[in-house]
């Protein structure tokens, strides 16, 4: 059964401006890694910040769980239904890598067995950061690290859905596959995971890959 | 509480701009806790000082009011035929029989509020008879035909018959009206007036004297006793120098005639003798009823009781142009109302008029006006103050917006990443104005303490000044009218009243204010919940700003860019 599906979704930035997205329809399940392709500008991001619901579609609904997520409100969407990686992970800097996990799950409002920063520690060790590296400000950490740090933000107060851009874009070979395997894990655990991606190794590695040419997508 | 959490370690670890926009702040608080305290002990001032003061008031006539309605044009140029100014619309009768019955004055009592009180007194002038003689004068020959002497005098009214109260005649009028038997009295006309050596003046009550009487006043009684307020038998007291310059003393008898006719004859017992310390620098030697020596005091009742026998009398006197006139002797009357508050004056001062007092009436007090004129370096200290304040919260206003708008401009990418991850705008416009809430309370409370400390020395600073500038306006506003710096007219006839706030020379004139010259306390609970108001001012301001700012950013939009 679909945890996401698109109907005939459109998007355009301005009602003068061409269409980014048109007619897109697509279904996306729990316990997958889906791969959205496509060249640049075809509106792969586009596409991650409407699932994400950072913006909404001119055209189509986007529904979770057969409810539209026009009605569900944006902010409850983002920190309790949907873990969104971005592209240059958006990590507050002045931040150690937990107190950016526990200040994610305090957004949430969700509510936790043991004490936050455990859990925070316990998924950040999850994602591979050692307890010291979890203490470290952010910009004290690599770029590798800094994702990391990113998925566990997304995984924080356990949604059913993660959608990753580009996750791998700034990373080294092996940082990739460490990374890759770590959204295999979290298949596994049954989450739907969408990854926006130029890599054909990300492409590869997805149960799923969704092509998106422009103002259409194509399934393979 | 994750908001106030986020919020303290975002003050910290923008030290350097927190530390600014304290300083910038701490910099408004003081000053504005300094203007604060400024106005908070001006309104302090007054009240404490329209509590504890009495205020006396007296009703009196709008002559020139009359005047202006009789003649029309309040310039005074209407002509007759011949050119000359028209006196002849002028009703005399109406301008000198203005004056209000007892009666009358006892109806507006109904006025005054609990606390508040009244007296008055009643003043008419007797000639000595015998060999009593008024201190001052010699012994004369019997045969100069004078009457005594000084009982006759002439006036030249050209001056006006507004001149200043004399000592011992404080409550009775106006030269020219002692006695309300004088024929003309305005104009310019040269007229005759007869005049007792003595000012008697009858007072209804032991307050009504607490002017002469006071603590520290310069009257007392040296000899005797007072006489009984309420008692109409004729007992006086008289003044120490003119025991001694008859060789009277207490129990001695005295007899006084009326000006007019030396066959009426009154005879006081003198309980009383009282010396007055001023009684030298109030001496007016040009007539022996001016010199506070000859003032004689009895009571209200045996004034009245004079005065009706004067009437039973009915002796009767022949002016210049031959007609025959009334000599009884009028008593003229000052009715005083005390108030124990400067509030219940001012009530009073509009209640009389529902009482039916005509509005030719004008309700007055020299306290009122003392003390307004006391307060008047403290209010143009408390009005500076205010502007400074306003300006100073304005100008404070615009930088903390500045500020905090640059400061968002810097924080746009937290903005972005906050609310990108599902954290409301609402929340995070919170937490701003959480971290400004706190730098401005800490900010408030430090520069309130350190305005607190400084606002006494730096009003009563500032006040010195005012009242330094007040005085010297004052100065030379005397100078000016060709008085002395103290207000001491050059004339020796006019401004030594008794009363050190008439000592100003010309009738009308304000009269030489005592100013608040210093506060012992100027923050108080008031202030600091004005400051605390100021705080929570200038955090709604700058973190309206904030609210506006954020609430037009865009996650997606502020993220994008970044990329």
């Amino acid at each position: 059964m679909s945890i996401l599906k698109l109907d005939r979704v459109s998007y355009r930035y301005r009602s003068n401006t061409p269409m980014v997205l048109q007619d897109v329809s697509l279904q996306f399940e729990s316990g997958h890694i889906y791969a959205i392709v496509g060249r640049s500008g075809a509106g792969k991001t586009t596409l991650l910040s409407l699932l994400s619901s950072l913006t909404a579609p001119t055209g189509g609904t986007i529904s979770l769980n057969d409810q539209n997520i026009a009605k569900i409100d944006r902010y409850k969407f983002r920190s309790q239904y949907v873990g969104v990686i971005f592209q240059n992970f958006n990590l507050l800097p002045h931040l150690t890598a937990v107190e950016n996990v526990v200040l994610s799950m305090n957004i949430s409002g969700k509510k936790f067995d043991r004490k936050e920063k455990e859990v925070a520690l316990s998924l950040l060790e999850k994602v591979g950061l050692s307890k010291e590296e979890a203490n470290r400000r952010v910009l004290q950490l690599s770029g590798g690290q800094q994702q990391r740090v990113a998925i566990a933000r997304a995984l924080s107060y356990d949604p059913d859905m993660i959608l990753a851009d580009e996750p791998t874009g700034n990373l080294d070979l092996e940082t990739q596959k460490e990374i890759m395997n770590i959204f295999k894990m979290l298949a596994k655990e049954g989450k739907c995971v969408i990854i926006v991606t130029h890599s054909p190794d990300v492409a590869k590695n997805a149960d799923f890959t969704y092509e998106l040419k422009a103002a259409a997508s194509s399934k393979s | 509480m994750y908001l106030f959490k986020n919020a303290f370690k975002s003050i910290t670890r923008n030290k350097l701009r927190n530390i600014l926009l304290g300083i910038i702040i701490l910099v408004i608080a003081v000053s504005s806790c300094v203007a604060l305290s400024i106005r908070q002990a001006a309104v302090l001032s007054r009240e404490d000082a329209a509590q504890n003061m009495t205020i006396t008031a007296q009703i009196t006539f709008d002559r020139q009011k009359a005047m202006e309605e009789m003649g029309g044009p309040q310039d005074g140029q209407e002509t007759g035929t011949d050119g000359k100014p028209d006196r002849s619309r002028f009703d005399f009768d109406v301008l000198q029989g203005s004056s209000l019955t007892l009666d009358e004055y006892l109806s507006y009592t109904k006025a005054q509020q609990d606390g508040d009180s009244y007296y008055y007194s009643g003043a008419f002038s007797l000639d000595a008879t015998g060999d009593l003689l008024p201190y001052g004068t010699e012994e004369e020959d019997s045969s100069s035909g004078q009457q005594s002497a000084s009982g006759i005098q002439n006036f030249s009214s050209a001056s006006g018959a507004d001149g200043p109260e004399m000592p011992g005649q404080a409550a009775q009028g106006r030269i020219g009206e002692t006695g309300g038997d004088m024929p003309g009295g305005m104009g310019g006309h040269r007229f005759q007036v007869n005049q007792g050596d003595f000012s008697i003046t009858g007072y209804s009550s032991y307050q009504a004297m607490t002017d002469l009487f006071r603590a520290g006043g310069s009257y007392s009684i040296t000899d005797g006793e007072l006489f009984d307020e309420s008692s109409a038998e004729y007992d006086c007291i008289i003044s120490s120098e003119l025991a001694l310059y008859n060789g009277l003393s207490t129990g001695d008898t005295i007899v006084l005639c009326n000006p007019q006719c030396e066959e009426e004859t009154y005879t006081f017992t003198i309980c009383g003798i009282y010396e007055n310390e001023n009684a030298a620098s109030q001496e007016n030697n040009r007539f022996a009823i001016n010199d506070p020596a000859n003032a004689i005091y009895i009571s209200y009742p045996a004034a009245e009781a004079i005065v009706s026998a004067s009437e039973q009398a009915g002796n009767t006197t022949t002016d210049q142009k031959g007609e025959e006139t009334s000599a009884a002797l009028k008593n003229t009357l000052a009715f005083t109302y005390t108030f124990s508050d400067l509030s219940h004056y001012e009530a009073f001062s509009k209640k009389v008029y529902d009482l039916g007092l005509d509005d030719d009436y004008t309700v007055s007090s020299q306290d009122a006006e003392s003390f307004e004129n006391s307060m008047i370096p403290l209010d143009t200290l408390s009005r500076t103050a205010f502007w400074f304040f306003v300006v100073l919260l304005a100008a404070g206003g615009v930088i903390l917006i500045t500020i905090n708008i640059l400061n968002l401009r810097e924080r746009k990418y937290e903005i972005g990443v906050l609310t990108a991850i599902g954290m409301k705008k609402t929340k995070v416009a919170l937490q701003f104005v959480l971290e400004l809430f706190a730098v401005t309370f800490t900010a408030v409370i430090i520069g309130g303490g350190i305005g607190a400390a400084l606002s006494v020395p730096v009003t009563n600073t500032l006040l010195e000044n005012q009242v330094e500038s007040a005085s010297e306006e004052q100065a030379k506003l005397s100078e000016n009218f060709g008085m002395k710096p103290d207000g001491r007219g050059g004339n020796g006839d006019m401004g030594r009243g008794e009363n050190p706030r008439m000592s100003n020379g010309f009738s009308g004139e304000s009269p030489a204010a005592q100013y608040v010259s210093s506060v012992t306390a100027a923050t108080n609970g008031t202030v600091i919940l004005q400051l605390a108001g100021v705080g929570l001012l200038l955090t709604v301001i700058s973190g309206l700003a904030a609210l506006i700012s954020i609430m037009r950013y865009e996650p997606l939009e502020i993220l994008s860019n970044r990329t």
